[in-house]
């Protein structure tokens, strides 16, 4: 079975800069993959190619077999990948009902279909009790949800989630990561979670994948991540040697 | 080919009175992502106090930009103090709205007071030298249009240095790259926005009391020059100086060539069909920031 | 959901504005008094000239100070088939209304890549570029215009068939036209709301970013937005012609009919269906009124109406810029819940 999203020597420049360098790696039908690395590794960046907010230079993109690598993020999202996004996006003039309804509005034409997916969408995703709310007065967390909802409105077979945690406390981080595993079982959409918190990412995904500075650094099983001498050096720097 | 020439060296010339109009724009934007459809109101009132300090005490316009510019200064901070600062952290719609309620204000106002008729400044300085001309090169330069092109370069260089050479000039870039930071240094945003609108006023009207001695002045005046500046802002990219002037000399330039191949009409046509087409290919300006 | 008692209200109203629009001119009419009818005219204009605008403008986002040049097709596409071909005014209003959509289309698909200001200067750069067209193009006879050929002294059916109401009953016929016009516009404007279109052009509004991640064509909908407007510009411009009984470009091409309907959609309630409306019912009479005060006075001509257009814009953008009807009126009116 070929696999869903496969990422085949990803390369995007800015100039002189290289945020993402050949970058491969695939990710399977229902499958959870973590995306991790330091703070510039590209993470965002790799996000916005293959969702076609950017597109890269060099390399191919495939989902379920077509190439999206120069395709506009409406079309990528009509292919089935979602996403939400690292500062919140949310529609904040309509409701939060209309938030959703805009974004089952991609797989119906008519209003009243949508707005019944919403509805039971609002329900998996907590916010029913918030639908006629403007989007801008919800809290971070709840905005976050939405997003969520908004994208699985679109009825995407493969979710990027761009630190959907992060800005969230303790407790909203537990809701959040319920929430995520549900849409995993029960919505059966594979997922991608690019992620800085430790705890969250790693009992969450079946496969990590490492970026340091643009290029891949590690792909596989999150217990064989956390003990690889490249990933730990990339996060805490050299490792010190005695006491210090 | 001759003409050619001349046009060119003309649209230069005017390229030069189009940069300080335009560059008041460029200093609000840069500073407050805000666009003043009254800014072509600022450059009316200043042809206007021109024109009656002419009538009443015999001063020249060009020496009379020293007082305009201070009073239109004044008024520019007050116009930011009373209006513009209420509406900042609005909708960016709602912003451009309260500067055309402004523009209504003053337009009319200048009509309550002036009536519409068309009012032309005599014996000045630039108009009695006018038909004095300068030849290089087989060029002809308007005596007049050169000193009033040179008198702009002058006040446009002057805020150059102003800008990126005094203390003042740092806070006011500080403030316009991350306001917070700039907060953090003890520089307070408010007091950058209100001199920048009254320093982008003042600018304006000194380039009226210039403008006054090449065109008739009357309360309508204004608007034009607004939406050529506000042209010439989007192409040399919103918020750089320099891209100012030179995106103001490539429309006087423009404009000029195009009057001596088309009839009158087409001149500013050419300059937004211009702007159109570098606005296709390259979106955020001759040296936007984008 | 909505219980039918919370929805009596504001249907009550609704029928009784209705009833006032349809009443208005009657009594008018017989006290000689049509001016005011005209000024019923002005205001209906406007209102759908501004419901029009809100669809770019309000509900799309997007700054379109341009949409002039569409009233403009509108006009001297209907009077061109008049004068060259006798084509009814009514079908040319439909030519004028496709036309516009046409070329809405067709010019502003390659500005949708411009944002923010810079979409909005190049719709004032399409209005440069077409005023001296307008004033240099033989065959819509450049600046001189056109004049639609007068066909007077007929009956109601008759007038309404060719557009043109003369006489006594003139000002009357155009005011019920405009307001059957209006109606109308208002009625589609309030479909296209409710409809995927009215949502994907608030998303896009909200968060261009954002809409497109949800597979909105930001692009293609801009367009539509963009063309929508055109066409009721369209169909404002060929009214105006015909009462006008003359097209020329500084009249069609008129800033003012961007201004002033935007004027009344933002201090209406930028956004809303009835922005426009009650933006236009509250701005135009002001207008009106004071010119009739000022009349032949020292003030006259002075431009007191637009120094108080100023003052009120100034006023709403400051200290209500969502517009008069967002004003907690549901709870004043004891409607809400």
């Amino acid at each position: 079975m070929p696999a869903l999203l496969e990422l085949t020597s990803v390369t995007k420049r800015f100039g002189g800069l290289v945020a993402n360098k050949d970058v491969s790696f695939v990710i399977d039908e229902g499958d959870i993959v973590g995306l991790i690395g330091p703070n510039g590794a590209g993470k965002t960046t790799l996000f916005n190619c293959i969702t076609g907010f950017l597109h890269p230079e060099e390399g191919r993109i495939r989902f379920a077999g077509d190439d999206i690598s120069q395709a506009r993020p409406d079309r990528i999202c009509g292919h089935g990948v979602a996403r939400t996004w690292q500062l919140v996006r949310t529609f904040g003039r309509m409701t939060v009902m209309e938030n959703v309804i805009s974004g089952a509005l991609k797989r119906t034409n008519r209003v009243r279909e949508a707005r019944a997916r919403a509805e039971r969408l609002l329900e998996f995703t907590g916010l029913a009790a918030r639908a006629e709310l403007p989007a801008a007065n919800l809290t971070l967390a709840d905005k976050k949800r939405l997003e969520i909802a908004r994208a699985l409105a679109t009825e995407p077979r493969l979710l990027l989630l761009d630190e959907a945690m992060s800005g969230l406390t303790p407790a909203e981080t537990v809701d959040a990561v319920t929430l995520v595993r549900r849409i995993h079982a029960e919505l059966r959409v594979a997922i991608c979670v690019v992620e800085h918190v430790m705890e969250v990412v790693m009992p969450l995904s079946r496969r990590v994948v490492v970026l340091e500075y643009g290029q891949k650094i590690a792909d596989g099983p999150p217990e064989e991540i956390a003990r690889n001498e490249q990933v730990i050096t990339a996060y805490l720097g050299e490792r010190r040697r005695g006491r210090h | 080919m001759a003409l050619l020439l001349q046009a060119i060296a003309n649209g230069l010339l005017m390229g030069f009175l189009y940069a300080l109009v335009a560059v008041g724009l460029t200093i609000i934007w840069g500073l407050m992502e805000m666009i003043n459809f009254a800014h072509g109101e600022f450059l009316m009132l200043g042809m206007f106090g021109a024109w009656g300090l002419s009538v009443t005490l015999g001063l020249d316009p060009l020496v009379s930009i020293v007082p305009i510019g201070l009073v239109i200064y004044g008024l520019g901070v007050l116009v930011y103090r009373l209006l513009m600062r209420r509406v900042q952290r609005g909708d960016p719609f709602t912003q451009i709205f309260a500067t055309v309620g402004l523009l209504f204000l003053l337009q009319n106002s200048a009509v309550a007071a002036f009536t519409s008729d068309y009012q032309y400044l005599t014996n000045t300085l630039l108009t009695r030298l006018s038909g004095a001309k300068l030849q290089i090169f087989g060029i002809n330069l308007g005596i007049p249009l050169l000193i009033g092109a040179l008198l702009a370069l002058l006040l446009f260089f002057a805020l150059y240095l102003l800008i990126d050479r005094t203390e003042f000039g740092l806070a006011l870039q500080a403030t316009a790259e991350d306001r917070e930071a700039a907060m953090l240094v003890g520089i307070r945003p408010q007091k950058m926005f209100a001199v920048a609108w009254g320093l982008g006023a003042a600018l304006v009207a000194g380039a009226g009391c210039i403008l006054a001695n090449f065109f008739a002045i009357y309360p309508q005046v204004g608007f034009p020059f607004t939406v050529l500046a506000y042209a010439i802002v989007a192409l040399g990219g919103f918020g750089s100086i320099l891209g100012t002037l030179l995106a103001a000399l490539v429309v006087g330039v423009v404009q000029s060539v195009t009057t001596v191949y088309l009839p009158p009409a087409f001149k500013d046509a050419f300059v937004f069909a211009s702007y159109i087409l570098i606005g296709l290919f390259r979106p955020q300006g001759l040296f936007g920031r984008f | 959901m909505d219980g039918s008692s919370r929805r009596l209200g504001p249907r009550l109203a609704l029928g009784a504005l209705l009833l006032l629009a349809l009443v208005y001119p009657i009594p008018l009419q017989f006290s000689g008094y049509t001016y005011f009818q005209t000024v019923g005219f002005l205001v209906l204009l406007n209102a759908m000239l501004g419901i029009g605008w809100n669809v770019i403008g309000g509900w799309a986002g997007q700054f379109d100070f341009g949409p002039q040049v569409f009233f403009a097709v509108g006009a001297y596409m209907a009077a061109l088939l008049l004068i060259h071909f006798g084509l009814n005014p009514w079908l040319g209003m439909v030519a004028g209304v496709v036309g516009a959509m046409l070329i809405s289309a067709l010019v502003t698909y390659p500005l949708t890549r411009l944002r923010g200001h810079y979409f909005a200067i190049s719709t004032v750069a399409i209005w440069m570029i077409a005023q001296p067209i307008g004033a240099t193009w033989e065959l819509i006879n450049g600046s001189r215009g056109l004049f639609i050929p007068v066909q007077a002294g007929h009956g109601p059916l008759r007038s309404l068939a060719e557009l043109q109401f003369a006489g006594r009953t003139k000002a009357l016929g155009y005011y019920y036209v405009a307001l059957g016009l209006f109606v109308l516009v208002l009625v589609a404007a309030h479909l296209v709301e409710r409809s995927k279109l009215g949502f994907y052009f608030r998303a896009i509004r909200d968060d261009q970013e954002g809409a497109e991640g949800i597979g909105i064509n930001s692009r293609l909908y801009k367009v539509i937005a963009r063309s929508i407007t055109a066409g009721v510009y369209a169909v404002g411009g060929v009214l105006y012609g015909f009462w006008a009984l003359a097209v020329f470009p500084e009249q069609a091409l008129d800033l003012n009919w961007s201004t002033l309907p935007m004027m009344a959609t933002v201090v209406g309630g930028i956004g809303r269906l009835w922005g426009p409306v009650l933006g236009a019912v509250i701005l135009i009479p002001i207008s009106q009124l004071m010119s009739t005060t000022l009349g032949t006075g020292p003030l006259a001509g002075r431009g007191i109406d637009l120094i108080v257009y100023g003052i009120i814009i100034i006023l709403i953008a400051a200290l209500r810029p969502t517009g008069l009807l967002s004003l907690p009126w549901r709870r004043w009116l004891g409607w809400a819940a």
